[in-house]
């Protein structure tokens, strides 16, 4: 089985600053990894360099076996391009991204902006009756499933943009379950959550990435959670790739290092206090 | 490469009004100096006054409009005899059947203004949209483009709906055609404006969140795009609607048909009575249709 995620002399630039600099990385099937660092150290470049949504200018990137790299061939200019847009959809198809700048669709209901995540599988028929929002029953059954399962039962059909925050990170997590994702892509996933939400929304992202090869890679704020999400972690600072373990081998003095690279700041000192010391109540 | 997430950067303002508290006193200062310019050329050139008598013109006039006609002939005599100098009976007139003919008229010519309105902004809307498309800045349409369509949508809005009215009367003909016409090559321009406008206040995030699940291009548009969109443009339309509906009530004064004829035709016979119950249906029929739209606009939000 070929690598869900293989970078090799990857370079990341924006202006003359390299903001991303890895010699080699390989993501098997099913792994879980979390990519921890101070601010600025690259962390959701290289999620979005994995997402397709950041382009490298210079190495290879390969996603879920299909070549993402800069110039992957030497065909004509407008057939690359578009031969590009398909790959890129395709591998949209199979990567589901739970990220800050990705928002829900305001005035659509909870269970339709759920629905949302079938679109990119509906094929035939099936995909032109979407166009009216007309889903398939199973489709609608696994949509209100994946909401009962987060709580949102009896809220399936509240329009989103009267959720809260909360209710909005499980809604995208239950639309990211419907797309049934073979690599998932999450940056600060509990951000802002209260911690029951946020053991909910983890208990789901687990769940969603619960089948045979399915992959995991987050950025991670929140070090009390790593145990939960991850079996790897990636220590990225300034763009450098630091550290790479198993989540046994971890230690607190090689956090504390790899945040004492970096600008100390209070947030970094309280995100750092939980594994070293006491677990902090949260607000 | 994939067109998501990654965003072009807003064009900066080109030039600035100084800052801060000064800067909106010079604003201030730079009005009164215009409105005071204003005033005193008007002044100098002796044209600011309000005639000989304004007062018993107000009162004549607020007398004559006091009576509408069909509350003239409801109280009023119902036969009106015309009589030659001495005294014999040339015409015996049942006023009230005048009356009924003539409010008869005016619900034909309400409808025809209704008419004129109504599909004048949709043959406005309809134009509007693909232009509107094409001005939106975040949809990217070729440049060229945009700006030939920003430049027919400025020019539409810059001449009044009578103008256009005048020229097509001198095309079409009289009747209501024209009006239909005016109306839909004048709104067309404001309806652009404020399509593209709600185009832009897209949440382009969650088309991307859209686009991300892998959705073709047709379900980002209907899933994305659409349901956030359709609302304001019913709202829009709506309101321009209902703002056509008063300009369509002047558009008779051209000969493109509805009440203005009347209105016209009252006006030049100086019959003021007339006139009055013509301005009593124009404003019902506005406040009518105005809070019809708005518990609909209300409702769609």
């Amino acid at each position: 089985m070929t690598a869900a995620v293989h970078l090799e002399a990857v370079r990341v630039t924006a202006g003359d600053q390299v903001v991303l600099d890895l010699p080699q990385l390989t993501i098997s099937p099913g792994e879980r990894v979390a990519i921890v660092g101070p601010n600025g150290a690259g962390k959701s470049t290289l999620l979005k360099l994995i997402g397709a949504l950041v382009e490298a200018q210079q190495g290879r990137v390969e996603v879920l076996g299909r070549n993402l790299s800069p110039g992957g061939g030497p065909a004509p200019r407008v057939a690359r391009a578009r031969a590009s847009a398909s790959v890129c959809r395709a591998l949209r198809r199979e990567t589901g991204l739970l990220m800050q700048g990705l928002h829900l669709v305001p005035r659509l209901t909870a269970r339709e902006n759920v629905l949302i995540g079938a679109l990119g599988r509906l094929e035939g028929k099936e995909a032109w009756r979407s166009l009216l929002r007309w889903y398939p029953a199973a489709c609608v059954q696994e949509a209100d499933a994946a909401l009962a399962a987060l709580g949102l039962a009896s809220r399936a059909d509240t329009r989103a943009d009267r959720l809260s925050g909360g209710e909005r990170q499980k809604v995208a997590l239950a639309r990211l379950q419907l797309q049934r994702p073979r690599l998932v892509l999450a940056d600060e996933p509990t951000s802002a959550l209260d911690p029951a939400a946020t053991q909910q929304v983890c208990a789901a992202l687990m769940a969603a990435v619960a089948g045979p090869g399915q992959t995991l890679v987050t950025v991670v704020h929140d070090l009390d959670l790593l145990p939960q999400l991850a079996t790897r972690v990636i220590g990225l600072a300034a763009g450098r790739l630091k550290w790479d373990l198993a989540i046994d081998d971890l230690t607190p003095e090689l956090l504390q290092g790899l945040y004492g690279t970096g600008p100390t700041t209070a947030a970094q000192a309280v995100s750092l206090a939980p594994i070293t010391t006491v677990r902090l109540a949260r607000a | 490469m994939t067109g998501l997430v990654q965003r072009r950067p807003t064009r900066p303002v080109r030039w600035a009004l100084p800052g801060g508290r000064a800067g909106f006193a010079a604003l201030v200062a730079c009005y009164a100096v215009l409105v005071a310019v204003c005033l005193a050329t008007l002044a100098a050139a002796g044209d600011l006054s309000f005639g000989r008598n304004p007062w018993d013109n107000l009162l004549k006039t607020v007398g004559d409009f006091a009576r509408p006609s069909f509350l003239d002939v409801w109280f009023g005599p119902e036969r009106l005899e015309y009589r030659s100098d001495d005294g014999t009976v040339l015409r015996v007139e049942n006023r009230r059947e005048v009356e009924a003919s003539f409010l008869a008229a005016i619900g034909r010519a309400t409808w025809v203004t209704f008419q004129i309105a109504t599909l004048g902004s949709l043959l406005a809307a309809l134009m509007a949209l693909p232009l509107a498309m094409l001005v939106a800045r975040n949809l990217s349409a070729p440049r060229p483009l945009a700006w030939a369509a920003k430049g027919v949508l400025d020019v539409t809005r810059a001449v009044h709906t009578l103008v256009f009215g005048l020229i097509l009367v001198g095309i079409v003909g009289l009747g209501p055609t024209a009006g239909v016409l005016a109306i839909a090559l004048h709104s067309m321009g404001t309806y652009g404006k404020l399509f593209a406008e709600s185009i832009e206040s897209l949440d382009m995030s969650a088309v991307d969140a859209v686009r991300a699940t892998g959705a073709g291009p047709a379900q980002v548009f209907f899933h994305g795009v659409w349901p956030t969109v359709l609302p304001q443009f019913v709202s829009h339309h709506l309101y321009v609607w209902e703002f056509n509906i008063r300009d369509s009530t002047i558009l008779g004064l051209i000969g493109a048909g509805g009440l203005g004829l009347l209105i016209s035709e009252a006006v030049s016979l100086f019959q003021w009575s007339r006139l009055a119950t013509l301005l009593i249906v124009v404003v019902a029929l506005v406040v009518a249709f105005d809070a019809a739209s708005r518990r609909i606009r209300e409702a769609l939000l």
